[in-house]
């Protein structure tokens, strides 16, 4: 069984931060998981810290 | 008006809008606002940063022929909000050979809101210079102030940072530098906090890469330049890093005054507990006074009378951006007067997601307040300061 990357809401501004599709506007290839953005990656939509995000269930 | 000479070939060839009074159709401008735009020529090339708002597009063109500017080579855009890059397609009419020199992001906003030719627009990465022959500018980016694209421009040999709205103050004025700080002192917090604040810990870090440049004259976007920059550095360095007051802001809306008599008992007994209170009724307060005391507030009271079996729709504008805004606080407690009941309470909880607050005890009273409400005011005073107290907020 293919597991998909999880994928993280912004409780913000509801962005979905999808690992398949990274944030390439701030430099953040595809394939990149959640937990392998740095520290200081901010929501793209509202700025908020990664603190911010939860696991989309 | 005549462009202004800043330095020997820099110019402001902005323009003042005097009388100007709601920006984004929501935030009040009591002294009304200029939009910044600077030419800069170095012996080889020629820069222009930032335009002006569409509406007054003519008085940069005219500003521009007033000094015989033939040729424009580089149009830089900061920032791609209309205010600053809407006159961007006369300029590109006007001198048809300027690029267009901004960040990726900022591009992309710039197609999407103003239909700009993309084979004009030339980006530059964080750090990437600029030679205008004996003049270099160097880009630095600056996000969320208050875009995610927003970055300044730093002009090395005349140590001059060109920051757009990041340090503007919406303030019309004459005076090319700030002659009255703390007339600018208010109008540049008002503005941070009106679009700014939600995004501080970006800022935090933006100001952190500033501290690295030797910088005589910051140029905004808005307002008067600073030529002594540490005024403005250190009064964004305490709205973003500092922890918040020992203070209350308290917006209410009062139908027969039940609520009012009970903000005014809550407002007096905080004050000899040396709690400093903001008071403001939504029926005539300016929303932006209301957003600068939530740069500093520690807590927030709401006072609501409960209507249609729940807050006062007068009300809820002020919660709805403090939700917003995401400021500091700490602390919030709700007061109010009702007649036979509803979900005030429950309803204003709702609405206040973003906010990490600490919810406090609650004080409704049935009608006129009591000598009991006045009581649970004063327990709820005590409960502020101390809570103030506790974290160490002075």
């Amino acid at each position: 069984m293919i597991t998909k990357a999880q994928k993280y809401r912004c409780t913000i501004c509801g962005y979905i931060y999808d690992p398949e599709a990274g944030d390439p506007d701030s430099g953040i290839k595809p394939g990149t998981s959640f937990g392998e953005l740095p520290g200081d990656w901010i929501c793209p939509v509202c700025g908020e810290s990664k603190d911010e995000f939860e696991k989309v269930e | 008006m005549k462009p202004r000479e800043i330095r020997p070939r820099i110019y402001w060839v902005g323009a003042i809008d005097w009388d100007r009074r709601l920006f984004d159709a929501l935030v009040p401008l009591p002294d009304g606002t200029s939009y910044n735009s600077y030419l800069i020529q170095g012996s080889e090339k020629t820069a222009l940063i930032d335009t002006v708002d569409p509406a007054m597009e003519d008085v940069l063109i005219d500003h521009l022929d007033q000094l015989g500017i033939a040729h424009i080579d580089y149009l830089v855009a900061n920032h791609a909000e209309q205010d600053h890059s809407g006159a961007l397609r006369r300029v590109m009419a006007k001198y048809p050979r300027a690029e267009v020199v901004t960040d990726p992001r900022c591009k992309g906003l710039l197609i999407d809101l103003l239909m700009l030719p993309e084979e004009r627009i030339v980006t530059v990465n964080d750090g990437d210079t600029l030679s205008l022959g004996d003049k270099t500018l160097e880009f630095v980016y600056t996000p969320w102030v208050h875009w995610p694209e927003t970055m300044s421009t730093y002009l090395r040999e005349e140590r001059m940072l060109f920051s757009c709205d990041f340090f503007g103050s919406h303030l019309a004025t004459t005076d090319l530098y700030v002659t009255d700080e703390g007339q600018v002192y208010e109008a540049a917090k008002r503005y941070y906090a009106e679009i700014m604040m939600p995004y501080r810990t970006t800022i935090q870090k933006d100001l952190k890469k500033i501290k690295g440049y030797a910088i005589d004259i910051i140029a905004p976007s808005h307002g008067p330049m600073y030529d002594r920059p540490e005024f403005i550095l250190k009064a964004y360095y305490s709205w973003v890093f500092e922890e918040p007051k020992n203070s209350v802001v308290l917006p209410y809306t009062s139908m027969h005054g039940s609520t009012r008599r009970m903000v005014e008992y809550l407002v007096e007994s905080l004050i000899p507990r040396g709690v400093t209170v903001k008071q403001f009724d939504m029926a005539a307060t300016d929303i932006g006074k209301l957003a600068i005391a939530l740069v500093d507030a520690a807590t927030i009271v709401i006072g609501t009378p409960t209507m249609l079996a729940g807050p006062h729709p007068d009300i809820v504008p002020a919660v709805f951006l403090a939700n917003a805004l995401r400021p500091k606080l700490r602390f919030a407690a709700i007061i109010g007067s009702y007649s036979w009941g509803g979900r005030t309470v429950e309803q204003l909880v709702g609405m206040v997601p973003n906010l990490k607050v600490e919810l406090l005890e609650t004080v409704t009273c049935k009608g006129f307040p009591g000598e009991a409400d006045f009581k649970a005011l004063d327990n709820l005073a005590e409960t502020i300061a101390r809570k103030h107290q506790e974290q160490g907020f002075d």
